[in-house]
């Protein structure tokens, strides 16, 4: 009777010890790095941001919290090896993948930011733009950050590709900075994203003063004349167009200009929709979840502490500023050409960076500070929406050169 | 890979840089001219319809007026308030009764013991 009490009390006793060195706590005791610990701080500090002061919450806590699960020890959701040297290893995909490991396929084959930008083309309106065309030129030039910031990170020791994908950032377009680095530097996908998206939280603190420093108080005061209505039939053949010009001229950005202007065909058209607000709410928001927590997912603690990421944040602000200087002072050069009441307020310039809607609400905001009875906000929307387009356009470009 | 073959250094990226910039810059230049001559085409179609007699242009209206319209609409309709007819009633409401919902037999009858 005593040995077979003993016997089992060793086997209990065994059975604990198994279940507590299986644990996390086991590992993070084992390895007690402070890497993954700093990693989980981190994960804390941007769940804060999004909880208490709202930076992107819908992008930035998904981010976090798989951020969170990548470091937890023993958690095994996520295997940077299945994806070593930007390809995914297929062979020992099945045996080893965790949850995690299968969503980051979307990522790894550009599917989910195609599908995001499916979305944003069912949530955008392009009648400013049509009515305004000549606001494709502020959207071209607020790109100037993408591809000085290129130069930038080649100068600070990057490698082509990653420089490409840093410079992506000044695109102010999170799914092209995600769709690029996810084709060209894999391995920077985590701090590339959390970088893009909190400086496009940040659109109305980082511009407003660059706007103010680049135009006078008399420019900030231009009453620019009202948009000429646009047509249904306008509306719908706009996506056509575009598609058809842009998958013929630079077939690398077809994936991303043809998934906007699908997103766009079904609002624009009036007989789907039901598609039209799947695509917008649902399936979006789906998305939104999947891609948020396996980008947070490869910021792991070696991916993410480094001087790299230091760099990258550095480099992604400076092309941010740049991309809203390039607007602004485009719009300044082109009011030289303009007539007297054609001209345009350059504040607008501004928006040419992405960041729907957000830019444009910092044109308005600004544009009313200086005088409470200019409204831009409409005007804005054009050079905001040229923006999408251009930074597609642009990661079509450097993928079509490096990829 | 258009830069494949070639060893990469200064001079390729700031070629790439100029072109990649100069090319985004094009495409749009492109789209511009494609979207004027495609709002051209609209315009005049609806200003001359044959048949038809064309569109006196509308004045324009400015934004102040756009913005003195809004004011006056917010306040017109913030001064709308719901009145109710003060008018208390007790309606009596007769349902037939139905045993979908019976409370008898939705509840287990004990066995009557005598």
């Amino acid at each position: 009777m005593w040995t077979l009490l003993t016997s089992s009390s060793n086997f209990v006793l065994e059975s604990l010890e198994t279940f507590a060195e299986s644990t996390g706590v086991a590992t993070l005791i084992e390895s007690m790095g402070w890497r993954p610990l700093a990693m989980i701080v981190v994960a804390f500090v941007l769940l804060y941001l999004a909880i208490k002061h709202k930076f992107e919450p819908l992008l930035l806590l998904t981010i976090a919290f798989g951020m969170l699960l990548t470091n937890l020890p023993g958690a095994n959701m996520y295997h940077t090896e299945l994806f070593a040297g930007g390809h995914v290893h297929w062979d020992i995909f099945v045996a080893n993948a965790g949850l995690l490991d299968y969503l980051y396929l979307g990522v790894k084959l550009g599917i989910y930011p195609c599908l995001i930008f499916l979305g944003v083309g069912a949530m955008t309106d392009f009648g400013p733009l049509i009515a305004n065309p000549k606001s494709f030129l502020l959207g071209a030039a607020a790109q100037l950050g993408i591809f000085l910031t290129f130069i930038g990170a080649y100068a600070l020791g990057f490698t082509p590709d990653q420089a490409a994908s840093i410079g992506i950032i000044g695109g102010a377009d999170g799914p092209t900075s995600i769709y690029l680095t996810a084709i060209l530097a894999p391995e920077l996908l985590g701090p590339i994203a959390v970088a893009a998206y909190s400086y496009m939280a940040l659109v109305p603190v980082i511009q407003p003063p660059i706007m103010r420093l680049l135009t006078t108080e008399k420019e900030r005061k231009i009453k620019m004349r009202q948009l000429r209505p646009v047509s249904k039939t306008e509306k719908i053949l706009f996506p056509l167009i575009i598609t058809v010009i842009i998958a013929l001229l630079l077939p690398s950005a077809a994936p991303l200009v043809g998934c906007l202007m699908l997103g766009n065909l079904m609002k624009e058209c009036g007989v789907v929709d039901r598609l039209s607000k799947t695509v917008q709410n649902e399936l979006m928001n789906i998305v939104v979840i999947f891609l948020g927590i396996t980008v947070g997912a490869t910021a792991t603690a070696d991916a993410f502490l480094n001087a790299q990421t230091l760099k990258i944040l550095v480099l992604g602000v400076i092309a941010f500023a740049m991309g809203t200087a390039g607007g602004v002072l485009l719009a300044k050069v082109m009011n030289l050409f303009l007539k007297e009441g054609n001209k345009i307020n350059p504040l607008i310039g501004s928006a040419g960076v992405s960041a729907v809607p957000m830019a444009a609400r910092v044109s308005q905001t600004e544009g009313q500070k200086a005088d409470p009875s200019n409204f831009l906000l409409m005007h804005a929307m054009g050079p905001n929406v040229a923006g999408v387009v251009g930074s597609a356009v642009a990661a079509g470009i450097l993928l079509a050169f490096l990829a | 890979m258009i830069f494949q073959a070639v060893t990469w250094g200064w001079s390729e990226i700031l070629w790439v840089s100029l072109i990649g910039f100069a090319l985004v810059f094009v495409l749009l230049v492109a789209l511009i001219f494609i979207m004027k001559g495609f709002g051209a085409c609209f315009r005049s179609r609806t200003t001359s319809l044959p048949g038809q007699p064309a569109i006196a242009p509308q004045p324009m209206i400015s934004q102040e007026e756009i913005a003195a319209i809004a004011t006056a609409m917010k306040i017109y309709r913030s001064a709308l308030h719901d009145r109710e007819s003060e008018v208390l009633t007790i309606l009596s409401i007769k349902r037939a009764y139905s045993p979908w919902n019976s409370k008898i037999h939705g509840l287990t009858q004990l066995p009557d013991r005598k």
